[in-house]
């Protein structure tokens, strides 16, 4: 399994109504990316934190690791927008290289935490609801809001071909191993263009197998399937709507400002 | 009584490439209701062929099916109404399971039917509890065992509530645990009148399981009859690179020796046999 799937079906917050989960996270990140306000993002990545670790139970490691992942990304193109190379030094910092300085200023530094902080926070919402919503229990919250069926069907299929076909390359993987199939770099090209061609032929073959096994019980052209329903709990609404009027003023006092 | 027979096929021909070569090559049938029925035979044979023709997946380009009687009707309604009587049990549980979530899997079938979401959510509920997928019901279907998504596999068809279930090597792959947690739902589902045709190549299961036993070679059926008939046959057997039982063997290996009378009934089953054995030992006593 997928370590966020895995992640998501043991997290403790699992059963909470999957719509509720969904707006906050929405409702956080939309907050999150209009404000881009230091003290927003600051306090969703902590309460976004205590939701994720404390309440839903992933391990703090986990949940670091996975924040750090992006962080790298983020500061790496954020030195573009902090690091300047000038003739003149800014007030922040400055290193003088030959006749030019390798400078920034305290306004583009200011910028650059802001952008990495919102954005950070904004991966912290949808962390949020990748690590505590199956998958299937998103689709079914989209099929709510009127997606297309045709998308949410094969967002469905796909994210079950996606486990299939992982079992299946590991397992060839695995085969071409032990036959020496990845000795060294030609070895592996070649091993790895034969697994990509029975990967696509497995593929096919198994499509056609499921689309068998789909007729055989009176599929017709529409996936029609029931979802569990956890029903809403109202202190749960509360606080959902308490933090977002929260996040609303604070977003507000932001642009205001 | 003559009754007419649940399902019938007649002279069948089926081909999957452009009748080079036959998986079923003039292959008749007829199948009683509530039998359970054993289709053995080496690989290729056209046991899973035969079954995708019972469900209507496969349309034999020569020959007849009939169900309960009445042709079968390759119209989108005729198959529709078919498909809700026949439910079949691919051998791949893999190829059968569409969604990652069971609860919706299991409720896929039952929802085509035309069922409203409450009453398919009751039988869900019901299937779920009767073949004990309760402790796995939460887990996505790519993290279930091979046992436990076979157990799904089969409430997806169970719940249709169908006449004939249709087995494909439902042992297939399974460990000794799993094997008989299957045999134990499939037990149950006799016992609740389904007709069921299951493919095997477990001889010892098939002769204690079975009402008849099917025994297919090269796309005909080659015997069809009791599972003693058919297994006291050894030249059929030897054809379809199939073993006695190992109850029958013993037992004739026991008369043979004469520790035990010939004109005994023979046994089905390992208890039979040991009871036959008992009594031996309480004569000399």
């Amino acid at each position: 399994m997928i370590t966020i799937d895995m992640l998501c079906y043991y997290s403790k917050l699992r059963y909470m109504n999957a719509m509720e989960k969904f707006t906050y996270a929405m409702l956080t990140l939309l907050f999150c990316v209009v404000s881009r306000s230091l003290v927003l993002a600051i306090l969703v990545l902590i309460v976004n934190g205590i939701l994720t670790v404390n309440k839903g139970g992933i391990p703090f490691s986990r949940y670091r690791h996975y924040l750090t992942i992006p962080l790298a990304f983020l500061i790496l193109s954020t030195l573009a927008v902090i690091v300047n190379i000038s003739r003149t030094p800014l007030d922040a910092f400055a290193f003088q290289i030959g006749s030019y300085y390798l400078t920034g200023s305290y306004a583009s530094l200011y910028k650059g935490i802001q952008m990495i902080l919102t954005a950070l926070a904004s991966v912290s919402c949808l962390y949020f609801l990748s690590f505590n919503t199956p998958m299937t229990d998103i689709l079914s919250v989209l099929k709510k809001l009127h997606c297309p069926d045709l998308l949410v069907e094969l967002m469905l299929l796909i994210y079950r071909y996606i486990f299939l076909l992982l079992d299946i390359s590991f397992s060839i993987s695995v085969s071409q191993d032990c036959r020496l199939g990845n000795r060294d770099f030609r070895t592996s090209m070649k091993s790895f263009g034969a697994m990509a061609s029975v990967l696509l032929i497995r593929a096919m073959a198994k499509s056609g197998a499921l689309y068998d096994a789909m007729e055989a019980r009176c599929y017709d052209g529409r996936l029609l399937v029931l979802d569990e329903q956890y029903s809403p709990k109202s202190r749960e609404i509360f606080w959902i709507a308490f933090f977002e009027i929260l996040l609303l003023i604070l977003t507000i006092w932001s642009k205001l400002r | 009584m003559n009754e007419t027979p649940i399902l019938k096929a007649e002279n069948l021909y089926y081909t999957y490439d452009n009748e080079k070569s036959h998986s079923l090559n003039g292959f008749s049938l007829e199948i009683s209701q509530g039998k359970k029925v054993a289709f053995m035979g080496a690989n290729g044979s056209g046991k899973s062929t035969f079954f995708l023709c019972c469900n209507g997946i496969n349309r034999p380009y020569k020959g007849t099916l009939y169900y309960r009687g009445k042709p079968y009707d390759y119209s989108r309604k005729g198959l529709l109404e078919l498909r809700s009587k026949v439910g079949i049990i691919f051998q791949d549980p893999d190829s059968q399971l569409f969604s990652a979530s069971v609860y919706q899997e299991i409720s896929f079938g039952i929802l085509n039917l035309g069922v409203s979401a409450e009453e398919a959510q009751k039988e869900v509920e019901q299937v779920i509890e009767k073949l004990e997928i309760t402790p796995f019901r939460h887990k996505p279907t790519h993290a279930l065992s091979g046992g436990q998504k076979k157990q799904v596999s089969i409430a997806d068809i169970l719940v249709m509530h169908p006449d004939i279930i249709i087995l494909d090597e439902p042992a297939a792959a399974l460990d000794p645990k799993h094997t008989v947690l299957v045999n134990k739902i499939v037990n149950q589902l006799t016992q609740d009148g389904i007709t069921v045709l299951m493919s095997t190549h477990d001889v010892n299961y098939a002769l204690e399981w079975a009402d008849e036993i099917v025994l297919l070679h090269k796309g005909q059926v080659l015997m069809h009859g009791s599972p003693l008939d058919v297994f006291t046959n050894k030249e059929m057997l030897e054809q379809t690179n199939l073993e006695q039982p190992a109850v029958l063997q013993l037992f004739e290996s026991l008369c043979k020796k004469g520790i035990l009378d010939a004109s005994l009934p023979l046994p089905r089953n390992l208890s039979t046999l040991e009871g036959y054995i008992e009594n031996i030992h309480t004569i000399s006593k």
